[in-house]
């Protein structure tokens, strides 16, 4: 494993960071947690560029978004207070599901979403508060929604730029506004082999006002579910259209099958959790439920 | 008893744990021998395939290689793997290198150089041209006519029926079987599929070996077996058994894994090829598929029953395969039967089990040895019985598991390799594993009503009973030594491999007890075959039976010299005198004593007398250990996924020497059976490869995924075993896949007959079950 490393840098800021990207000309590799790259092993791999003392650990605001620095730790994310009073303390949840502690005291925000994997715990709620993503590059800074990174997050096309911030703008709040985290793993401590997460905001009345469903591990990158979000809004919700949402998502994703668990099962499960995603997100809204 | 025991019985602490806990450097690989080479094996990347050509030019030239090995180059000794006593009941169908390559994973050549990347390097510029045959995958496909015949080579030995892939055959039958069938009210018949479970120890295997100034082969290495590898080792390499030590460290886990010589060939020829040290450490992905795995089977199991629930017959049908190679095939498929069906007292019983080679990664010796398959299907089937009989399947078990006084007879037909022995039932604690472990679980209340309302959660309790065996009856024996030092402390040898479980403690246990000494004055060395006397190694549930046995033996004779000198030395007779606390006293009243350590010296300095003996040891029965597992799950109707709430294990080990390290081991032994139960297994695509050789992909059970353990020790006083123990580290390994299957039933009324029990064959149990109600209910509405 990285035995053809010859140098591992640690840069004070992100200038450097870039300028060493730059200089590795493709052989030269971001890591922070180390979690994703470690196991990998990249044997191409010839410079390590360690950039958690590039100062992205942070958790700010920012008028009215939360502004959350590349390298926070998902421990760090699960004990800060302002994240946990974000959407129900979506985001916390979901970094508790990462791994185990020692996993969690070392993985990075940044890298569950530069990592690219279509089952990155913390893509779905991410994608649930649309948030972005902010790029830096020789160029300058530029801010991408969340789900367009996804969607080439593994494609060479952010190879010398770095993931700097991650910036998620307030989300509906007040009574009607609930929030949940799913997922199914094997085991405790395992990558999701289904997570969903979802965003709901009824009206006085009980009527779907704003939804957000996204869902990971079923799609080549985590993914909204737009067919099932259009068919809910400003309609009661009830167990007849829960059902119906659950059928309409279990459409809308293209699972695969592997040694983890099979095309079906993922399909099938995502209707499940859809529906236990949006029943925790009402149930205490008090509607017909 | 006599008196109350002083050291045995007692939760002592590890004899190695300070070291261990201290990071002391203990392991095989804490030792960095000057000029050590690194060994890496080039596998097979084809399921089967002849090697036609080998061209290894390149990878010679590259600097800092020193050896590459090929069939070419090594000498052709048919051999077994199985770390087994001679003459080993295994085929010998293995080469150290061969020009045919049978699994994915198999040794194709092997390289020394001076950094790891530099032999990763040579591996791969080593040409190799394949001629690419016909594999054969699927067991069921094994011995069909047309299928590739694995082992065609002349020279191979031992094997059932080579052309048609068929290892080993085993048919036994006490009674007769279609008579106890004719005779049965009821009939059930299902088919069990389990699955490759692989070991998984912390420490994968490793192997270090060199020369020592007399030119004889050192080989440090991380096995159960150190006797048995020395001599495998001397016969594939050819050179004689003096010529060749093997000293066992500390070890990080077997589990039967490494009841097997894996590494310890072919790491002895690359030093012997290039004079040097070599290491060769498998990678986790190598441990995964290059070592060796549990047996899958396919089990068709037929049980009858009187109205009342008394078993009349029982038959057991098996398909297993080996792998590439029959390591343990014979003698695993054989626990299958001989320590499964006995459990029952039916006067009939047959078992017949076919174990074939396939083109797929090995199978070997892991705890449990057979019978987690057997127990799986035999304890579901009888749970279903009893349910369809509308009887409690505690009652059931009260009624026909075997007792105290029993005789097993099919024990007697089902040897390891020939007939065996006669198993009678000395010690017997398996009623109040039941009734204890049931209380546990609360299993009376728990039967009847659950909280189980219309959540997509139900609850549900099951249970199973199990058994092993303590030792191979007339086979397994050990040795041991005793000297004592000046200080009154004694030095004691034994050839045992203590693997991580403890054996170092629990033997030094025995002897302190037997001596009369605390624990601090024994001095333990074990597992090395310079220094120590004969074992034949961990395995088969035998440490602490045979091993311990053996060293009672010894330290009962060397107390006997410490008594006659004694008996000089404060003029008593020697049955007026005992030993305790370091210390020789007299029994009278006029309370004598003499010191351990005043004793040393007279004997040594005045007397010129060494105190040691020795001892060998064996049992021509294998006690069985009983072990009783409850249940209570919980499953999720919606996604299938099953989470086991409460595990209860009660096991009669006989006498616990160690009650702490004895838990230790039903618990480690539980997390293992859990993971069989629930999650883990080898999966290997179209082509024979591993698709999840890594911890990211296998699931095994971690602590947070551990339920609540109830662990109770129910001990009893077996004849055969020193100070009345028996064994405790495979037996409980067998009950949780059953327990939880029958608890599943209990909980959402579906069986699930295949491991591991996957959350998607549950859900799609359940959605089967829905359709065949709603079809029923379609029927009866006219």
């Amino acid at each position: 494993m990285f035995d053809k490393v010859e140098a591992f840098y640690r840069p004070a800021n992100v200038r450097e960071a870039l300028r060493l990207l730059q200089s590795g000309k493709g052989q030269a590799r971001v890591v922070a947690g180390g979690t994703d790259v470690v196991v990998d092993g990249d044997d191409s791999v010839r410079f390590l560029i360690d950039i958690t003392h590039a100062g992205l650990s942070y958790i700010r605001r920012r008028g009215t978004a939360s502004v959350i620095g590349a390298t926070t730790t998902m421990a760090e994310l699960e004990a800060s207070p302002q994240i946990q009073s974000l959407a129900g303390g979506l985001l916390c949840k979901a970094a508790h599901s990462c791994g185990s502690m020692p996993i969690r005291n070392l993985a990075t925000l940044g890298g569950n979403m530069a990592n690219g994997s279509p089952a990155a715990d913390m893509a779905t709620p991410l994608l649930v508060l649309d948030a972005a993503v902010v790029m830096a590059d020789a160029k300058g800074r530029r801010r991408l929604p969340l789900a367009e990174y996804l969607g080439n997050a593994r494609s060479n096309r952010y190879a010398r730029s770095l993931v700097v911030e991650i910036v998620i703008p307030d989300p509906p709040r007040g009574k009607g506004c609930r929030w949940s985290f799913q997922k199914l793993g094997r085991t405790a401590v395992d990558i999701s082999l289904v997570n969903v997460s979802a965003g709901l905001h009824l009206d006085s009345r009980g009527r779907v006002k704003w939804v957000r469903i996204a869902l990971g591990s079923v799609a080549p990158a985590p993914m909204r579910a737009p067919g099932a979000e259009q068919r809910m809004t400003g309609r009661i919700l009830d167990q007849a259209l829960l059902a119906e949402i659950g059928a309409e998502v279990a459409r809308e994703v293209s699972p695969i099958s592997d040694a983890r668990a099979s095309a079906e099962y993922r399909r099938e499960i995502c209707s499940v959790l859809t529906r236990r995603a949006l029943e925790e997100c009402s149930a205490p809204a008090g509607c017909s439920l | 008893m006599s008196r109350d025991r002083l050291v045995v019985g007692r939760n002592v602490r590890k004899v190695d744990g300070v070291k261990l806990v201290t990071g002391g450097a203990a392991f095989t690989d804490d030792v960095q021998i000057p000029g050590m080479l690194y060994g890496k094996i080039l596998p097979s990347p084809h399921a089967h395939a002849r090697i036609r050509r080998i061209d290894t030019r390149k990878a010679k030239a590259l600097a800092g290689v020193h050896a590459v090995l090929t069939y070419k180059d090594v000498p052709r000794v048919p051999h077994t793997t199985a770390g087994q006593a001679w003459p080993e009941p295994s085929p010998y169908d293995t080469y150290l290198l061969d020009s045919k390559v049978r699994f994915v994973g198999d040794r194709v050549a092997a390289v020394a150089a001076e950094s790891r990347a530099i032999a990763e390097r040579a591996l791969a510029l080593i040409e190799v041209d394949y001629e690419i045959l016909p594999a054969v995958l699927d067991m069921e496909q094994a011995m069909a006519p047309g299928a590739a015949v694995i082992h065609d080579e002349p020279d191979s030995t031992k094997i059932y029926d080579r052309e048609h892939n068929i290892a080993g055959y085993i048919l036994r039958e006490i009674g007769n079987v279609e008579q106890g069938f004719a005779d049965s009210d009821y009939i059930v018949e299902r088919e069990f599929r389990t699955q490759r479970q692989q070991h998984c120890p912390i420490e994968p295997h490793i192997t270090i070996s060199w020369l020592d100034t007399d030119g004889r082969l050192v080989i440090r290495t991380s096995t159960q077996v150190p006797y048995h590898s020395r001599r495998q080792v001397a016969m594939i390499l050819q050179i004689p058994v003096s010529r060749v030590h093997v000293i066992k460290p500390r070890i990080g886990g077997g589990f039967g894994g490494k009841q097997e010589m894996l590494l310890e060939d072919i790491c002895g020829a690359l030093t012997l090829a290039t004079r040097r040290p070599v290491k060769i450490e498998f990678t986790r992905e190598e441990e995964f598929y290059m070592a060796r795995s549990r047996h899958p089977q396919r089990l068709r199991m037929k049980m009858g029953v009187t109205r009342d629930g008394i078993v009349l017959a029982s038959q057991l049908t098996v398909l297993a395969t080996t792998g590439a190679y029959g390591s343990h095939s014979t003698t695993v498929q054989g626990n299958t039967g001989s320590k499964v069906l006995p459990l029952y007292r039916a006067p009939n019983m047959r078992f017949e089990c076919h174990v074939v080679y396939t083109n797929n990664p090995v199978a070997g010796a892991f705890r449990g040895y057979g019978c987690p398959q057997g127990f799986f299907a035999q304890e579901t089937l009888v749970d279903e019985i009893a349910c369809e009989l509308g009887m409690d399947p505690l009652e059931f078990h009260r009624k026909n598991v075997i007792r105290l006084g029993d005789t097993d007879h099919l024990s007697a037909q089902l040897g390891e390799g020939k007939e065996g022995l006669p198993r009678l039932v000395r010690s017997c604690g398996l009623p109040q594993c039941m009734e204890r472990a049931a209380r546990a679980i609360g299993w009376a209340q728990k039967r009847k009503s659950l909280p189980n309302g219309h959540s997509h959660l139900r609850r549900g309790v099951g249970m199973a009973c199990t058994m092993q065996g303590s030792g191979i009856a007339g086979v397994d024996w050990a040795s041991a030594f005793l000297k004592m030092n000046e200080d009154g402390s004694f030095y004691l040898q034994v050839g045992a491999s203590d693997v991580g479980g403890g054996a170092d403690t629990v033997l030094a246990q025995i002897a302190a007890e037997t001596l009369g000494v605390t624990l601090d004055k024994i001095i333990i060395t074990s597992g090395d075959t310079d220094i120590t006397p004969f074992d034949v190694g961990a395995y088969a549930s035998s440490t602490t039976i045979i091993s311990g046995g053996a060293v009672k033996k010894a330290a009962g004779k060397v107390r006997a010299q410490v008594l006659d000198l004694a008996s000089k030395m404060l003029d008593a007779p020697v049955d007026k005198l005992d030993c305790g606390n370091n210390e020789v006293f007299t029994t009278c009243v006029c309370r004598k004593a003499v010191s351990m350590t005043d004793l040393a010296m007279q004997a040594m300095y005045k007397e010129k007398l060494q105190i040691m003996d020795g001892a060998s040891h064996f049992n021509t029965d294998s006690p069985p250990p009983f072990c009783a597992t409850f249940a209570e799950v919980e499953v999720d109707t919606e996604t299938g996924q099953v989470r086991v709430v409460h595990l209860a294990t009660a096991v009669d080990p006989g006498t616990a020497i160690n009650p702490m390290q004895a838990e230790g081991q039903v618990e480690g032994a539980v997390a293992q059976g859990l993971g069989y139960a629930l999650t883990e297994e080898l999966v290997l695509d179209a082509a024979g490869r591993p698709v999840n050789a890594n911890f990211l992909d296998y699931k095994m059970f971690a602590a947070e995924d551990m339920p609540k353990l109830t662990t109770i020790l129910v001990e009893t006083d077996e004849p055969l075993g020193p100070y009345g123990a028996k064994s405790i580290s495979e037996v409980p390994i067998n009950g949780p896949a059953p327990a939880i299957a029958n608890a599943i039933f209990h909980a959402v009324g579906v069986r699930i007959r295949k491991l591991p029990i996957r959350p998607e064959d549950v859900l799609r149990a359940l959605g089967a079950k829905r359709a065949a109600n709603l079809e029923e209910e379609a029927l009866l509405t006219p």
